[in-house]
């Protein structure tokens, strides 16, 4: 019974040293291994390729927030309506009301961010 | 896959989302407030429909049985009067009212999928969709009590449901399963195979599931985020919490240590035992917290505290009796604590108000409202004729037949002890000086959550054979 419980203590201490040293490996890895050949283009800050314009430590908009959401709703939406409509053929008419069901979910969370103005830029 | 079986959860999420839109569609606010209650008769009609069936859907995942009818009759009823209280009140968040009204619709839903689901992922899915709702729900009135109410539980909640899943992993890992009676059959196996030797990730998964759940319940050392939580909240999402939230997590815990923990010749984990120190622990610490507190909707958080250490004493006596007591004992705490939170919702409306303090001489200038009040408190103490007696007794009783004396005598005399907060707030409305003789009206939808929660007090305390037998019918699926 005892030494049943070992195991678990085990598994513990294996479940908190794999992330920790897995963590430490990689930095001194990254330490031994890395080139350091620095250049004022390359200590930037990488804003979509144009030269940085200020902080970035300040207030953003909320609707920046809003937007990603609603834009992770349709991301979800499209990654499932692909292999969908890959195996439509196969899939039949089942497959096709619980997608239509799942559009229309979606749907009424659109028309909701729709109707609560979430999607003007004002 | 049988959807018909589904039919109540699936109306009332079909429902949330007719109150969405018909909420983008009008500036009344009422007619969706009518929507939602009045639109609970038809998955109440289907659950009835289903009385008596027992069949599965969903490879055995979902189960529709008289013990999860029960139990999904219970949330519709506690989400009618849940919306009857908050037609007034939610005024007070008034351009989000249809939101609130379908978050309402939704956390129940995710109540009934959690009275039927037999399969650990189902489980923890459902219990999520509840849980997410509430914490949306507890930070409604974005004041700061309100806020912090939500960020509490949302934290602290998260931190239960991941020890909830540890065990869940742990028993899965132990088993090979994640259906609660192929679990129950493993471990027999097994235990058969090692000359009753139990694996110990099996004990470290059930400790753990009681963690989680025990979360669910607030019970006595997973309690902490209840007073606060309960006192910020919505009143009328107080009264849900105490009233359904528990009731679920009572169902889940029921279900899962009953078939996938109970089943086995001699106890692969002594589960009962580890109930009946939790429920010794929970009552006391509930009951001795209480006695202080000047607000009356924190002293209801201790004193649901302490209910989820009575309703505990069924549990640890695993006996059918003991699961019929819980369930009757649930579904009396869920009319009268919904009673009680209604009548602080009415006099807060006038008063603005929730001390103690201020209650003082209501019953000159608001005698029903008084009456009713006095009456929920007293079924919480558990005098007769109140539900709140009958539903005492029968835990006990269930509890004695299993030899738990000790424990039973714990309950009495914690019984004991909260009759003095109590009648504390009796004692201000009857004796109390009123601070002036302005009568206290009351609008019309709370009056009717008054009278329906008051009336099934009176009723199920002084008529409790129905109802026991109602109970008993739900339990004997677990304990055949």
């Amino acid at each position: 019974m005892l030494s049943s419980f070992g195991y678990v203590g085990i598994l513990a201490i294996v479940a908190l040293l794999f992330p920790i040293g897995a963590i430490i490996t990689f930095l001194l890895a990254n330490y031994l291994l890395k080139l350091r050949r620095p250049n004022p283009a390359k200590l930037t800050t990488y804003e979509c390729g144009m030269d940085p314009i200020g902080d970035s430590w300040i207030r953003f908009n909320t609707r920046y927030y809003l937007f990603a959401l609603l834009f992770v709703v349709f991301d979800v939406e499209a990654v499932l309506l692909y292999p969908w409509a890959v195996a439509y053929r196969r899939l039949g008419l089942y497959a096709f009301v619980e997608m239509a069901i799942f559009i229309g979910i979606l749907l009424i969370g659109y028309l909701y961010a729709w109707n609560k103005k979430a999607l003007e830029w004002k | 896959m049988n959807l018909y079986l589904l039919g109540p959860e699936l109306s009332l999420i079909g429902l949330a989302f007719l109150v969405i839109l018909v909420d983008l569609a009008t500036h009344n606010k009422n007619v969706v407030a009518a929507l939602a209650g009045i639109g609970l008769v038809v998955p109440a009609a289907w659950a009835v429909s289903l009385w008596g069936q027992t069949a599965s859907s969903f490879y055995g995942a979902l189960v529709v049985d008289s013990y999860s009818i029960f139990f999904k009759l219970l949330f519709i009823a506690a989400a009618a009067l849940v919306i009857l209280m908050s037609v007034q009140y939610s005024k007070r968040f008034a351009p989000y009212q249809g939101e609130y009204y379908a978050v309402i619709l939704l956390a129940t839903a995710g109540m009934m999928f959690m009275a039927s689901t037999q399969e650990l992922i189902s489980i923890y899915i459902s219990l999520e969709l509840a849980s997410i709702s509430l914490y949306v729900l507890a930070s409604f009135l974005k004041d700061a009590k309100s806020s912090e109410a939500g960020i509490k539980y949302l934290l602290l909640g998260a931190v239960s449901s991941a020890v909830l899943l540890y065990g869940m992993a742990l028993l899965y890992g132990a088993t090979g399963s994640t259906k609660l009676n192929e679990i129950a059959q493993a471990i027999q196996e097994s235990m058969q195979r090692d000359q009753g030797a139990v694996l110990p990730a099996i004990v470290l998964g059930a400790i753990f599931m009681a963690g989680g759940f025990g979360f669910k319940i607030a019970a006595v050392p997973f309690q902490m985020w209840a007073p606060d939580v309960y006192e910020g909240a919505p009143t009328p999402i107080t009264g849900f919490l105490t009233g359904a939230s528990k009731a679920a997590g009572f169902a889940v815990i029921l279900r899962v240590f009953f078939v996938a923990l109970g089943n086995q010749a001699p106890l692969p984990v002594d589960w009962p035992a580890l109930f009946a120190v939790l429920s010794a622990l929970t009552m006391t610490v509930g009951n001795l917290s209480a006695i202080p507190q000047a607000n009356i909707k924190r002293m209801l958080a201790y004193s649901s505290i302490a209910h989820a250490g009575f309703i505990l004493v069924g549990v640890a006596a695993f006996s059918s009796q003991g699961v019929g007591g819980v369930a009757y004992y649930l579904l009396g705490y869920m009319f009268t604590s919904m009673g009680a939170f209604a009548a602080i919702v009415a006099i807060s409306e006038r008063l603005g108000s929730d001390q103690i303090a201020d209650y003082s001489g209501l019953a000159r200038r608001a005698p029903l409202l008084a009456l009713i009040l006095a009456i929920c408190l007293i079924s919480l103490i558990g005098l007769p004729p109140t539900v709140g007696f009958v539903a005492k007794i029968y835990v006990f009783w269930a509890a004695l037949q299993q030899g738990l004396l000790w424990l039973v005598l714990f309950g009495v005399l914690n019984s004991v002890i909260s009759a003095y907060y109590y009648l504390r707030v009796v004692k201000a409305m009857y004796l109390g000086a009123p601070a002036s003789e302005e009568p206290l009206p009351v609008s019309r939808t709370l009056v009717v959550a008054l009278a329906v929660a008051v009336i099934a007090v009176l009723a199920i305390g002084i008529f409790p054979q129905p109802w026991l037998d109602f109970g008993t019918g739900a339990a004997i699926v677990l304990i055949p």
